[in-house]
C-alpha cells in the first residue's frame, strides 16, 4: 500500500490527494496533509522534506479549532499566560507533532513570515517554543493558527514550578561540570610535569610554583563544583545516616586539605589532579542522570491539555469568556461541540456524546442529556450543551484524580541503594583504618605518619565504589533510551529486577484502543461490499468514534443524512433510504446471525446486514506477554466479557474487570501484599495505580497524566520494548555487582599495602584511577548491547 | 625555565576567560536543546533573497 508522503500513513485511494514536493507528485492520505504539504512547498520550505528524519504528524481536521484559538485573544487569559515586555510580548508554547530538527526549522521559517514576530526559538527535545511578538501588530490566535497551517498544534502553557527548578538545577550542573572539566585539564597537565619531575630533575622552586598553581586551579573546583556532594553528605549526617556522598566528600576534603597543607608547608605530596578528576567523573554521571529525568518530565508536562483554560459563561443571556478556574457553583456555562468541558456540572440544556476516555480509560463515548452529570476534562463531541456548574475546578474529578496520584507518589517506598548500605560500613572501616595507621606510625615515631594515613585514604578512596552503581545505571539508561524506553529515575532499574507480577490495563495497552471492523453479516442475497459502501457513506457524516472504523472504506455520495444521537444515522444513498445504527434503532426484526452485530443496516423493507466491531489486540501483545519472565494479569475498567476474551487470547489466567480508579488502586494494593507488581497503563484513570505500583510503565500514546505518574515511559507505540527493559535491568544488576566486587577487591588489596607504608600516595592515585576506569569501561559495555548477555 | 612564571599565569587567565564564556553560554540557554543545533547546519539560513520567490516548477537545473 502507498504511504502518505507527509505523514507516512497508508493511503486509501490513490491519486485522490496529491501535492508536488521536490519536483515529484506525491500521494497524500487526506486533505489535511495535502494542505499542509502545499503550504510548505508554496512557502519555499521544501528543505523540510529533504532533511527531516521522521514523518510528520497527520494534521487534525477539527472544525472548531479556530474558535478555540480565538479564546486565547481574551485579555484575562493573556494576563495569565503571556509575559509583557514593554512593546513586545512573550509566550511559551507546547508543540504537538514536533519530531526532528527539520520541524523546528520549518516552524521558525513559517512564523517569521508573519508581520510582528520578533523572535522564535523552538526547542526540539522539550517540544516547546518561545515566541516574542508585537501585540499591536499580531493577535495571539493568528500566531497559533500559523502553527496549524503547517500541521503542528501549539498551545500556551505555564511551566510548572518543579519543572523550572529542573532547568535551573540542570544549568548549575552544567556550569559545575564545565568548570571541573576545564580545570582538570590544566591540573592534569601540571601533574604530568610533576610526575616527570620525579624522574628528571625539577628544581625545588619550580615544583613549589607548580604546586601553588595547582592549588589555585583546584580551589574553585572543590569550592564550587563539589558543593552538592557536601550538601548531600551534610544532610545525611544530620539525619544520622551515611550515604555515598559522605565518603566522597571526606575523600575530596581530606585530599584537598592535605595537599593544600603540603603546598603551604612546602613538604609532602600533592594530589590536586586526583581531586579534580574525582569531582569531574562523578559530576558527569550525576548530570547524565539528571538530564534523563528532566527529559522525561518535560515530555509529560502538558497535562494542561486536559484542564481547560477558558469557558463561556452565560450571564443574563449574554455570552462572556472567562477563566475556567474562576467558575463558581451555580454559574451556567456553554460548551460547544468539540470543546473540552471546563468543570464538573449538570446538563440543563441539550444532549450530546461525551468522550470520557481520559477519565474512565474506555473509549466508547457516553450519551448524556438534560439532568446528567458531566466531568471537567471530558470532551463534548456532538451538540452544544448548557451546563450548571456543580463544583469549582479545584474540586473537579480530574483535580481529584491528580491529587490521588500525588498521594500515591508521596507514599511510594524509596528503593534503598545497595551501595549506600555498603558505603555505610565501608566508610567507617576506611576512616578507622586511616586513623589507626596514623596513630600507629606516629607511635612508632615515623616522620611520614600523616602521609601513610593519607595514602590509606587515597588508595582506598571510594571513587570506584562510588562510580560502580551510577556508571552502570547511566549506561543502562542510555541503552534503554536507544530502544525507546525512558526512565525517570535511574535507581528504578533495581526495582525492575524484583518484579514478580506484571499488571496490564486493557484498553489502549494490550489493545489498540479504537474500533476496527471485525466481521460482516449480511441478509441472504445481499452483497457485503455494497453494505460496506452504504455504511461508510453514512458514517462519513458522524463524529462518533465508531465512524472511524469505516473511515478507510470506499464511499459514495449520501444525501439528507440525519444523526440520531445515541441511536445511529439515517439517510439516502443512491436513491435508497437506509437506517444504520444500534440494534434498538432498527424497525424490522433482527434474525439470528445478525444478533451479535453492534451496528446494523436496514432499508424500508428489512434488515440488510450488520457489522461486528472490536478493539483489536496489539499485534505484538501475545509475543510480549509470552516473553515476560513473570506472571501477567489484567486490571481493566472494561466489561467482564471483553476482558475475559482478551485474557483468553493472551493466555492470561488472572483478570479484574469493571474497576473504577479507586478499585484499581485497591486491587493493586492487595497484589502488592504478596509480590512486587509492575503496572502498565495509558489512561488518566490509570495514573493513581501507576503512581502506586512498585514499577509503572506508560505505553507510547498514553495520556500525559499517565506519563507523568509512570516511572518508565515507552516512547514507541509498541510494547516490544518491555522484555528489553526487564532484560537490561538484569544485566545492569550483574554489572553493578561486578563493579562493586572489583572496586571492593581492589580497595581491600590496596589497604594493607597502604597501611604498611609500602604504597606511596602517588601509586595509590594511579591504582585508584585505574580501578575507576575499569569500572566505567565495564559499565559502558552495557551500551554496546553485546549478544553474550 | 623562568618563562613558565609568565606563561602559566597567562594560561590561567585564558582558562578563566573560557570559564566565563562557558558560564555565559549556559546562562543564555545555549545548552538547553542539544538535538536541534546538530542538524541546523543543513538548512539554508540566508532566506531573504532566495525565499522571496523560488518556483517549484522552474525549468532550470535542479539541485
Amino acid at each position: 500500500m502507498t504511504q502518505c508522503y507527509h505523514c507516512h500513513e497508508p493511503v486509501a485511494q490513490q491519486n485522490q490527494y496529491t501535492a508536488e514536493v521536490l519536483g515529484q507528485s506525491r500521494a497524500m492520505c487526506c486533505p489535511g496533509c495535502q494542505a499542509v504539504a502545499q503550504s510548505i512547498v508554496d512557502n519555499g520550505l521544501e528543505d523540510y522534506y529533504r532533511f527531516r528524519t521522521a514523518p510528520a504528524e497527520t494534521p487534525s481536521e477539527q472544525q472548531s479549532l479556530l474558535d478555540t484559538l480565538r479564546l486565547y485573544d481574551s485579555p484575562e487569559l493573556q494576563q495569565e499566560l503571556v509575559a509583557d515586555e514593554g512593546n513586545s510580548k512573550q509566550i511559551q508554547l507546547t508543540l504537538e507533532g514536533i519530531k526532528c530538527a527539520a520541524c523546528a526549522w520549518l516552524i521558525e521559517k513559517q512564523l517569521l513570515k508573519l508581520d510582528g514576530i520578533i523572535q522564535v526559538a523552538v526547542n526540539v527535545s522539550a517540544h516547546r517554543a518561545t515566541v516574542r511578538w508585537q501585540a499591536d501588530k499580531l493577535k495571539l490566535s493568528a500566531l497559533l493558527q500559523q502553527f496549524e497551517r503547517i500541521g503542528y498544534h501549539a498551545q500556551p502553557f505555564q511551566p510548572e514550578v518543579h519543572e523550572q527548578e529542573y532547568q535551573q538545577v540542570g544549568r548549575s550542573f552544567l556550569k559545575k561540570l564545565g568548570l571541573a572539566g576545564l580545570m582538570s585539564m590544566q591540573v592534569m597537565m601540571i601533574a604530568v610535569a610533576l610526575y616527570f619531575g620525579l624522574l628528571g630533575n625539577l628544581d625545588e622552586d619550580t615544583r613549589h610554583f607548580l604546586h601553588w598553581v595547582s592549588l589555585v586551579l583546584t580551589t574553585p573546583v572543590v569550592a564550587y563544583s563539589g558543593i552538592d556532594f557536601y550538601h548531600s553528605a551534610w544532610r545525611a549526617m544530620r539525619a544520622r545516616s551515611v550515604n555515598m556522598d559522605v565518603p566522597v566528600s571526606l575523600a575530596i576534603l581530606i585530599l584537598f586539605s592535605a595537599s593544600a597543607l603540603a603546598t603551604l608547608t612546602q613538604q609532602g605530596e600533592v594530589f590536586f589532579e586526583s581531586v579534580c578528576m574525582f569531582i569531574f567523573l562523578l559530576l558527569i554521571s550525576r548530570y547524565l542522570e539528571h538530564r534523563a529525568r528532566h527529559k522525561a518530565s518535560e515530555m509529560s508536562a502538558n497535562i494542561t491539555q486536559f484542564i481547560p483554560v477558558a469557558a463561556t459563561v452565560i450571564d443574563d443571556g449574554e455570552h462572556r469568556q472567562c477563566l475556567a478556574r474562576s467558575l463558581t457553583q451555580g454559574q451556567k456555562v456553554l460548551v460547544k461541540a468539540g470543546e473540552t468541558i471546563p468543570v464538573d456540572g449538570r446538563i440543563i440544556d441539550g444532549n450530546s456524546y461525551i468522550d470520557e476516555s481520559m477519565l474512565s480509560g474506555e473509549f466508547e463515548p457516553v450519551h448524556k442529556s438534560t439532568g446528567d452529570v458531566v466531568y471537567g476534562g471530558s470532551q463534548n463531541q456532538y451538540g452544544a450543551l448548557v451546563i450548571e456548574v456543580s463544583r469549582p475546578l479545584k474540586q473537579a474529578l480530574i483535580s481529584q484524580i491528580m491529587a490521588l496520584q500525588d498521594k500515591a507518589l508521596a507514599s511510594k517506598p524509596k528503593v534503598a541503594l545497595m551501595v549506600d548500605r555498603l558505603a555505610r560500613h565501608f566508610v567507617t572501616v576506611v576512616l578507622i583504618t586511616a586513623l589507626l595507621t596514623f596513630v600507629g606510625w606516629q607511635w612508632a615515631g615515623h616522620p611520614d605518619a600523616l602521609w601513610f594515613a593519607v595514602s590509606v585514604l587515597v588508595a582506598t578512596c571510594p571513587c570506584a565504589l562510588a562510580l560502580a552503581t551510577p556508571s552502570a545505571l547511566t549506561a543502562a539508561m542510555g541503552a534503554l533510551n536507544q530502544r525507546g524506553i525512558l526512565l525517570k529515575r535511574s535507581d528504578l532499574l533495581e526495582g525492575v529486577i524484583g518484579v514478580q507480577k506484571v499488571a496490564f490495563d486493557k484498553t489502549g495497552t494490550l489493545t489498540e484502543g479504537h474500533f476496527r471492523l471485525a466481521d460482516i453479516h449480511t441478509a441472504p442475497g445481499y452483497d457485503a461490499a455494497k453494505l460496506k459502501s452504504v455504511a461508510a457513506s453514512l458514517e462519513a457524516f458522524s463524529e462518533h468514534p465508531i465512524a472511524r472504523a469505516f473511515a478507510g472504506l470506499p464511499r459514495v455520495q449520501a444525501e439528507r443524512v440525519e444523526v440520531h444521537p445515541g441511536m445511529g444515522l439515517s439517510g439516502w444513498v443512491e436513491g435508497q433510504f437506509y437506517r444504520l445504527g444500534a440494534p434498538r434503532f432498527m424497525r424490522h426484526t433482527i434474525n439470528s446471525p445478525l444478533k451479535d452485530c453492534h451496528i446494523l443496516v436496514e432499508d424500508e423493507h428489512q434488515v440488510l446486514g450488520g457489522f461486528v466491531l472490536e478493539d483489536p489486540l496489539r499485534k505484538e501483545a501475545a509475543a510480549v506477554v509470552a516473553a515476560l519472565p513473570c506472571d501477567s494479569l489484567i486490571i481493566s475498567g472494561d466489561h467482564a466479557k471483553h476482558v475475559a476474551k482478551v485474557a483468553q487470547q493472551l493466555n492470561i489466567q488472572q483478570y479484574f474487570s469493571q474497576c473504577t480508579p479507586e478499585q484499581k488502586l485497591q486491587q493493586l494494593k492487595q497484589l502488592q501484599e504478596q509480590s512486587k507488581v509492575m503496572m502498565i497503563g495509558d489512561g488518566i484513570n490509570d495514573s493513581p495505580v501507576l503512581a502506586a505500583a512498585d514499577i509503572s510503565v506508560a505505553v507510547g500514546g498514553a495520556s500525559d497524566l499517565a506519563k507523568n505518574a509512570a516511572d518508565v515511559i515507552l516512547v514507541g507505540r509498541s510494547l516490544t520494548a518491555l522484555p528489553d527493559l526487564l532484560e537490561l535491568a538484569r544485566r545492569c544488576r550483574n554489572k553493578i555487582r561486578q563493579n562493586i566486587a572489583w572496586a571492593l577487591g581492589y580497595n581491600l588489596l590496596a589497604m594493607p599495602l597502604a597501611v604498611a607504608g609500602i604504597l606511596t600516595p602517588w601509586m595509590g592515585v594511579i591504582g585508584m584511577s585505574a580501578s575507576s576506569i575499569i569500572v566505567v569501561v565495564n559499565s559502558v559495555r552495557l551500551l554496546t548491547g553485546d549478544s553474550t548477555r | 625555565m623562568s618563562i613558565i612564571y609568565v606563561l602559566i599565569p597567562l594560561a590561567i587567565l585564558l582558562v578563566a576567560v573560557a570559564v566565563m564564556v562557558f558560564f555565559w553560554a549556559v546562562k543564555s540557554g545555549q545548552f538547553d536543546d542539544l538535538e536541534r543545533h546538530g542538524s541546523s547546519i543543513l538548512f539554508d539560513e540566508d532566506d531573504t533573497p532566495s525565499q522571496s520567490k523560488r518556483k517549484p516548477n522552474d525549468d532550470g537545473p535542479r539541485d
